[in-house]
């Protein structure tokens, strides 16, 4: 089990790893467990899989005998349901937005599960902390509000974007291009950021934190009684990980709820 | 020189870009909890639009994460 230091300079001979030499190390796949063809399987890769799993088992085994009165697990899966049916997508899309729902509760259950492997013990990697994984699935949203937008709407999507008639002439060509901007570009790129920013900051701070009460504590023979100013890290780590809880569920919502929100401004602009 | 001080650069331009988002996350907030208080039973609807406000509002901020990354 190697542990991160951020220390510029340390001795790789020892098994800590060293703080990468850019930070851009962060975005990068490594160490495949195997290839098959083109596609490496990363740690990443796999519990990618474990999630999908975890997931499909879930709602598979929640949802097989559809009895009148629920068992535990299968009020569960229902209460997931219901919550994104009702409470994010017919709530902010409105009645058409049972049909968004499917993706809503796959986006929603498929996030949910890989932001809690950040504190789930034995794991403890949110692989929505690379960035791959939330920018595919910013993209799927993106996709798919554009391509309702102008089903809705025809062209005049856009050109409603670029040029908004509610607005004095004047200012209409800044606004329509910050629309633009904002809409096509922004969009996607803060909603991908977003979850992979909480996340990361997330993981660097339990790690950092749980680490250095660790490195600290075993090094008490040495260090004698300086050693014990690793307790203090340590509960903080812990008072962290409570509140990692939080984010990682958080964050969930957040994105299948700005993607809800995404789909209802195409469908309805000029709101 | 120029290129030896990008990185420290860049992590003050990300904490001047985190100033005016963190202000306005502290209005919405603040807002969105009065809204809740004097109207309880609008509290769902409170509490939705306020993590949307938030998220918005965070966008500034998350731009300005990103390009401390390119920096």
């Amino acid at each position: 089990m190697g542990v991160i230091l951020a220390a510029a300079s340390c001795d790789p001979a020892v098994d800590i790893i060293c703080a990468p030499d850019d930070v851009l190390e962060l975005f990068e796949f490594k160490d495949a467990l195997f290839t098959i063809g083109p596609f490496s399987f990363t740690r990443t890769v796999f519990l990618m899989f474990l999630a999908t799993a975890i997931v499909v088992g879930f709602f598979y085994f929640g949802l097989r005998k559809k009895a009148v009165v629920p068992g535990r697990l299968q009020s569960m899966a229902e209460s997931v349901v219901s919550f994104v049916r009702n409470d994010i997508a017919i709530d902010i899309i409105g009645p058409e937005g049972v049909k968004f729902a499917p993706y809503l509760l796959a986006l929603f259950s498929f996030l949910i599960v890989g932001n809690i492997f950040e504190v789930t013990p034995l794991i403890n990697f949110p692989i929505t902390s690379r960035m791959a994984i939330p920018a595919f699935l910013a993209l799927v949203t993106w996709v798919i509000f554009v391509f309702v937008g102008f089903k809705r709407n025809g062209f005049s999507y856009l050109l409603d974007t670029a040029w908004p008639k509610s607005v004095p002439i004047g200012l209409r060509w800044l606004v329509g291009l910050i629309e633009l901007v904002s809409v096509f570009f922004l969009r996607p790129i803060t909603l991908a950021v977003r979850l992979f920013a909480n996340l990361v900051a997330g993981h660097l701070m339990l790690t950092l934190l749980l680490a250095s009460g660790v490195v600290f504590l075993s090094e008490l023979p040495t260090i004698g009684l300086r050693a014990l100013i690793g307790i203090p890290w340590f509960v903080f780590g812990l008072g962290i990980y409570v509140f990692e809880i939080v984010v990682a569920i958080l964050q969930a919502y957040i994105f299948t709820l700005l993607s809800a929100v995404y789909i209802q401004t195409s469908i309805h602009p000029e709101h | 020189m120029v290129e030896e001080l990008a990185a420290p650069i860049a992590l003050v331009g990300y904490g001047l870009a985190a100033i005016g988002p963190g202000i306005g996350i502290g209005i919405v907030v603040g807002n969105a909890i009065q809204a809740m208080v004097r109207q309880p039973e609008m509290a769902g609807v409170a509490r939705t639009t306020m993590f949307l406000g938030i998220a918005f509002t965070e966008a500034l901020a998350l731009i300005g994460f990103v390009l401390f990354f390119i920096a």
